[in-house]
């Protein structure tokens, strides 16, 4: 029973993140522009609210800076795609190289290796209640208001929404600011659980949570559903480790390795159609 | 439009003197510690002879594709699985068989491991740049789990691999002090080759409709879905070769985190060579030059993040001057 208890907590802990970045993923993808960028946006999070948060020694201070951070970060693919109509597929690679590469330069020059301390952080409670109420508020905002219906009518097909007096472009940059606001979110509470930054410390959870937003394709309650199951089986293999099965011990790669696998074969569609959004990087 | 480029490229310098201003390095200093890097001795220009390798090999496989109009972002998983399996293969064959079979080994893998891409986005429909990224943290994975396991070296505290026997290592040529390995003329014939295979013959030009205008290149006769898959699987074995070549030529083992994020350059050096794959040779060789710098930079104190920022800049830059999806009309 104990056992049960503890795989559950760690579910909630462990999906939190996830179901903040797929839901970055999801405002962002709903309009139209494709995301592949969400681990760089939440590693310039982890960093902004790590290196802050020391340096001021203010919990808030530091999620400030990390939601600040990803948000740049967010209007940036927004400037590239929109402004500049750069692909979205090319836009988010130079997000992430530009992230991945000044993170871990400001980190290195920022840093003494001498002082580790821990950054100050607000309750941990407070991201889990958020992360596990923003998937239901998306569902309820994306069908029952104006701001959700334009955000998909813009994501559906861009020059119909266009001709019907929407702008894309600010539409866009509506969602995009909230993509940032999740992101920076997500990678403040990966920071919070370690208490310092570390190089490519969002280890690929950026990329989990768009698989999720996939298998869930691209509605809040499925993909919120798809991140807690992610989150439930990496906290099965914590739960498990060492236990032996059929006198071998499990590798840690298998478990981990069934999220990315599960996306592909969902793209293949072998089980059930995804239903991208029709206007996915579409200018 | 050139203005908005123009105001990149001057915030891509701005941010740039920024991080290296920021890093208290003198400019001259890291000016000079830059040069003696790559061209000061016969030493290191050997090095940066090496680097440049895998450079116009990735970047031929993201060239390849991206002619096709398919972005392969899977070009690091498709290095690692070949890197992975021709070590594993010369492992277990100490000798010159080693060598050709290892080589074979990587091509193989590689391909195989961009077939469900190519597949999945011909005949189902699916992103390429999705699936390929999700192979791509199987293939990370993969990697790790036999390298910490199955192919381990035990007398070793870090997870690698044995050093391979010397007869499956790949020769090197040496010019006065200079080496080079075999490897380079054969990926710069190999570019030619490309590059004549690409204008001159059939085959190429049907990439090529497929990639500029698939509907019209459907319409010519072409079989779109096809020459999509062909081209991904194509761009597979090539990164997977040089994976392989990157095990038998240089390295002579497989370790932990074995690509240093080739996919990032992979796609800089695609998008600077332009529109033909000879492009690929001189861009290949910025990237070997940026790539070294950094190694002597990190030397005087300037971090490393550095070069992935600049190739980040580099990519924007790049894409605002050539690869932009304008809105068509109607």
């Amino acid at each position: 029973m104990d056992s049960l208890f503890l795989v559950l907590k760690s579910t909630v802990t462990l999906s939190a993140p996830l179901l903040l970045a797929a839901m970055a993923g999801y405002t962002s993808e709903r309009t139209g522009v494709i995301n592949i960028a969400l681990e760089g946006k939440m590693l310039a999070g982890c960093l902004a609210a790590g290196l802050v948060g020391i340096l001021s020694g203010s919990a808030v201070l530091g999620v400030l800076a990390g939601v600040t951070a990803a948000v740049l970060m967010s209007l940036l693919h927004w400037l590239l795609t929109q402004s500049y109509s750069i692909d979205h597929i090319v836009s988010g690679m130079a997000v992430n190289a530009v992230s991945f590469g000044a993170t871990s330069f400001l980190y290195k020059n920022y840093t003494d290796p001498s002082k580790v301390t821990e950054t100050p952080t607000l309750p941990l409670p407070a991201y889990y209640a958020i992360a596990f109420v923003v998937p239901v508020a998306l569902a309820w905002v994306s069908s029952r208001t104006r701001f959700g219906l334009r955000l998909r009518a813009v994501g559906g097909d861009p020059e119909k929404s266009r001709s019907m007096g929407l702008n894309p472009g600010a539409v866009r940059f509506k969602s995009l600011l909230l993509t940032g606001l999740f992101c920076g979110l997500s990678g403040t509470l990966i920071v919070s659980n370690t208490g310092y930054f570390t190089d490519g410390m969002t280890a690929g959870r950026g990329f989990i949570a768009l698989a999720a937003l996939i298998i869930g394709s691209w509605r809040p309650i499925p993909t919120m559903i798809a991140c807690i199951a992610f989150g439930f089986l990496e906290a099965l293999q914590l739960q498990l480790q060492g236990t032996r099965l059929a006198g071998a011990e499990i590798p840690r790669e298998l478990w981990n390795v069934l999220p990315y696998l599960a996306t592909v074969i969902a793209l293949a569609g072998f089980v059930g159609k995804s239903r991208a959004p029709a206007g996915l990087g579409k200018p | 439009m050139k203005f908005k480029v123009a105001l990149l490229v001057i915030a891509a310098i701005l941010i740039l003197v920024g991080a290296v201003a920021a890093s208290g390095v003198p400019l001259s200093v890291a000016g000079e510690s830059i040069w003696r890097g790559c061209f000061g001795s016969s030493r290191s220009v050997s090095g940066l002879l090496r680097e440049v390798v895998p450079f116009v090999m990735l970047g031929s496989a993201v060239f390849l594709a991206l002619r096709a109009g398919l972005f392969n972002i899977g070009a690091d998983g498709q290095f690692l699985v070949g890197a992975l399996t021709s070590a594993t293969v010369a492992l277990k064959v100490p000798n010159f068989g080693g060598l050709i079979l290892g080589l074979l080994g990587g091509i193989v893998a590689g391909a195989l491991w961009a077939f469900p891409a190519g597949w999945i986005r011909a005949y189902r429909g699916g992103h390429e740049v999705i699936t390929t990224i999700m192979l791509n943290n199987i293939a990370a994975l993969l990697a790790t789990s036999m390298v910490s396991g199955p192919i381990k070296d035990p007398s070793q505290e870090s997870t690698t691999t044995a050093i391979l026997a010397n007869a499956t290592w790949l020769p090197m040529m040496s010019f006065g002090e200079v080496k080079i390995s075999l490897a380079l003329p054969v990926a710069v014939f190999g570019v030619i080759g490309f590059a004549y295979w690409l204008r001159r013959s059939v085959k190429g030009f049907e990439l090529e409709a497929t990639g500029a205008n698939a509907g019209a290149a459907t319409f010519a006769g072409i079989e779109v879905k096809s020459v999509q898959l062909r081209a991904m699987v194509a761009s597979g074995a090539v990164a997977g070769l040089t994976g392989a070549i990157q095990v038998l030529a240089f390295e002579h083992r497989f370790y932990s985190n074995f690509s240093p994020g080739y996919g990032f350059d992979a796609l800089g050096v695609a998008l600077l060579a332009g529109a033909s794959p000879l492009g690929i040779l001189p861009a290949a060789l910025g990237f070997g030059i940026l790539s070294k710098s950094a190694t002597a930079l990190s030397i005087e104190g300037i971090p490393k993040g550095i070069t992935t920022l600049i190739v980040g800049l580099l990519i924007v830059i790049l894409a605002a001057m050539r690869y932009r999806r304008e809105r068509t009309s109607g």
